[in-house]
């Protein structure tokens, strides 16, 4: 059983189930405070800067960003797969922690699923935002048409990305939403408002509790974890692949796949500490995510760093050893050393090197610091996109193809709006949406109490 | 004439040691609603689902189609060499195959469990009580037209002893 003494109490302040459905249900029914507001003008600030440089680059072309030949993948594949990598974790930590049967996970899915939802959409803006022509979009996709027998190439990474996130999006997006289906048949008894009512009787499907209705979506809830967890690896997997199936320096790795996948996780759950620590502090949730909650998350951060820390020392270390000029030119004279190192640096730090701090007790309780740490570390994780993509193109094999990079205007305001977009969802997530999953909560409560 | 007896519940304890007698007694429950899922309930009402069974179908009819479906556009339907591929290269169907495979089976296992429960949007459901889904636990006993006058004062008083806070005849 959970509650032996080794372990702290999934949920703090001995609550019952009536407390537990208030608690959850209360933030819903305030009016937002001042801050929600604010920031809700920020984001929406945010997303009409990002329109701007949509219409711009719709309207102009992708020549006003700032790629050239020799590097025609800048900000926006770099921002597709930080976003990609953001979004995998939500779905991963739900996951991945429901099939090792870890019950801590419960106050912490429903968040980490609205997270990924949200950092999915804005992940695949950017394959979109990259074909300048939104118009031909459905010229990837497979289908018979009047062209004769023309179909896509399925032999190509990037078709096989482009099916995976797809996949990815409408799979995590059901998780998400079936786990939602009881909580919301909460809220709907619990509304006061006709209107309330209504709505969230219509999104809760009819749902009454009855032991038919838990015993299925227990079951397709295990079917689609086992699903969804092979998902994961591989939609990251077929990502690296976009890179590692081409011959350019740096990229042409059997390593990536993995090193992605962990990649993606640590970033995720870097994000998933962010708006976990976010919401305890702002809806007081504090029985409910516990220390002991933001510690275990803190604890396989510290974990994952050291695969990453590996992955990095591993590719510079065949980069040394396989002898070969380029790949030793790519790694020591353009990421470690060169015009590119500063990057490189703040890559290895803040993803390497920063998060070892969370071996220290002091360090993981004081939620100002891991606050702090867990933005550095999607800072570098950025860096660490951003070192794979321009430094291998910036200089490969010839020298008459170097070339060095620098963003637009244009690429700056679309990942903005990117950001502004994931903050108006997850603020509209604080506001609307049942933020703790209330009946998994309600399910290991009898275990927290001794 | 009323059709069953509700037995209501503020404890899961309470509800799984009446279920229990209930099944000794042989009285038959028609459900049991709750806020969150039990175990024990499944087991004492014998309920199971062949969910993962069907999830298996489909997974394999996806891997079906989609290998069907690959073959035909890259050997009959469009057959253009890319890379000196050959046209038939398997190593190359296999991500499109194993990522159809789960989009397929997970969409179709959605859809079997919104049939099966019969859920949808916009739904009016039959509420028992407006507590199941806060922290009441609800039992719902079938007033057969075998049932003597003595069966269902059994029941009741089983019911009263358990600790019911709550019994309504509907």
């Amino acid at each position: 059983m959970y509650n032996v003494d080794i372990r702290d109490p999934l949920i703090t302040g001995n609550k019952t189930i009536h407390q537990v459905t208030e608690e959850i249900y209360e933030p819903s029914q305030k009016r937002p405070k001042l801050w929600w507001y604010v920031a809700f003008v920020i984001s929406l600030c945010a997303l009409g800067f990002g329109n701007w440089a949509l219409y711009i680059t719709i309207s102009k072309g992708i020549g006003t960003w700032g790629l050239n030949n020799s590097i025609p993948w800048g900000w926006s594949i770099i921002n597709f797969v930080w976003w990609i990598g953001i979004g995998h974790a939500g779905t991963a930590f739900s996951i991945f922690l429901l099939i090792l049967r870890q019950n801590w996970r419960t106050s912490i899915n429903r968040a980490a699923e609205a997270m990924t939802v949200a950092a999915v959409m804005c992940a695949s803006l950017f394959p979109l935002f990259h074909l300048g022509r939104l118009g031909f979009f459905f010229y990837m996709m497979a289908y018979p048409n009047t062209r004769g027998p023309l179909w896509v190439n399925f032999n190509s990474p990037l078709f096989w990305d482009y099916v995976a996130i797809i996949t990815y999006l409408i799979s995590s997006t059901l998780f998400w939403y079936l786990g939602m289906v009881p909580d919301l048949a909460t809220f709907r008894d619990k509304a006061k408002s006709k209107i309330k009512k209504a709505l969230y009787g219509f999104f809760c499907f009819g749902w009454v509790g009855s032991s038919r209705e838990w015993l299925r979506l227990e079951s397709l809830h295990w079917v689609m974890g086992g699903l969804i967890a092979a998902l994961v690896v591989s939609v990251h997997s077929i990502v690296a692949m976009d890179f590692a199936t081409s011959i350019l320096p740096g990229w042409h790795t059997t390593i990536f796949p993995p090193y992605f996948v962990v990649g993606a996780i640590f970033s995720g759950f870097a994000m998933v500490l962010t708006l976990m620590i976010l919401i305890r502090k702002i809806y007081k949730l504090k029985d409910y995510i516990t220390d002991s909650h933001l510690n275990a998350i803190c604890k396989i951060l510290v974990f994952v760093s050291l695969i990453m820390a590996t992955a990095y020392a591993t590719e510079l270390f065949i980069a040394w050893y396989s002898d070969n000029e380029y790949e030793i030119f790519t790694f020591f004279h353009n990421r470690v050393t060169g015009e590119y190192n500063n990057e490189f640096w703040i890559m290895l730090i803040n993803n390497a090197m920063i998060p070892q701090l969370f071996w220290l007790e002091k360090i993981r309780k004081n939620l100002t610091i891991v606050f702090i740490i867990s933005i550095l570390i999607n800072v570098g994780m950025w860096f660490e996109r951003y070192v794979i993509v321009i430094t291998s193109l910036s200089k490969d094999m010839l020298p008459s193809n170097w070339a060095e990079y620098s963003p637009s205007m244009i690429e700056i305001g679309l990942f903005i709006g990117t950001i502004g977009f994931f903050v108006i969802c997850i603020l509209l997530f604080f506001r609307y949406i049942p933020m703790i999953a209330i009946h998994e909560v309600k399910g290991v409560l009898k275990l927290t109490k001794i | 004439m009323n059709k069953s007896i509700i037995g209501i519940y503020d404890n899961e304890n309470l509800l799984i040691s009446v279920l229990n007698e209930m099944d000794k007694e042989n009285i038959s429950i028609e459900e049991v609603y709750s806020p969150y899922p039990i175990h024990e309930v499944f087991k004492i009402l014998k309920r199971k689902t062949k969910l993962p069974y069907a999830t298996f179908t489909y997974a394999l009819i996806g891997l079906a189609i989609s290998y069907s479906f690959l073959y035909w556009a890259s050997v009959k339907s469009y057959p253009l060499i890319y890379g000196g591929k050959p046209l038939h290269s398997i190593p190359s169907f296999i991500i499109i195959c194993f990522v159809s495979m789960i989009s397929i089976s997970m969409l179709l296992s959605v859809l079997t469990f919104l049939a099966r429960t019969k859920l949808y949007p916009g739904k009016r459901p039959m509420i028992h009580d407006l507590k199941i889904t806060d922290d009441a636990f609800v039992m719902i006993i079938p007033k057969k037209p075998e049932m003597s006058e003595n069966d269902l004062i059994k029941i009741n008083s089983l019911l009263k002893a358990s600790g019911a806070i709550k019994i309504i005849e509907k």
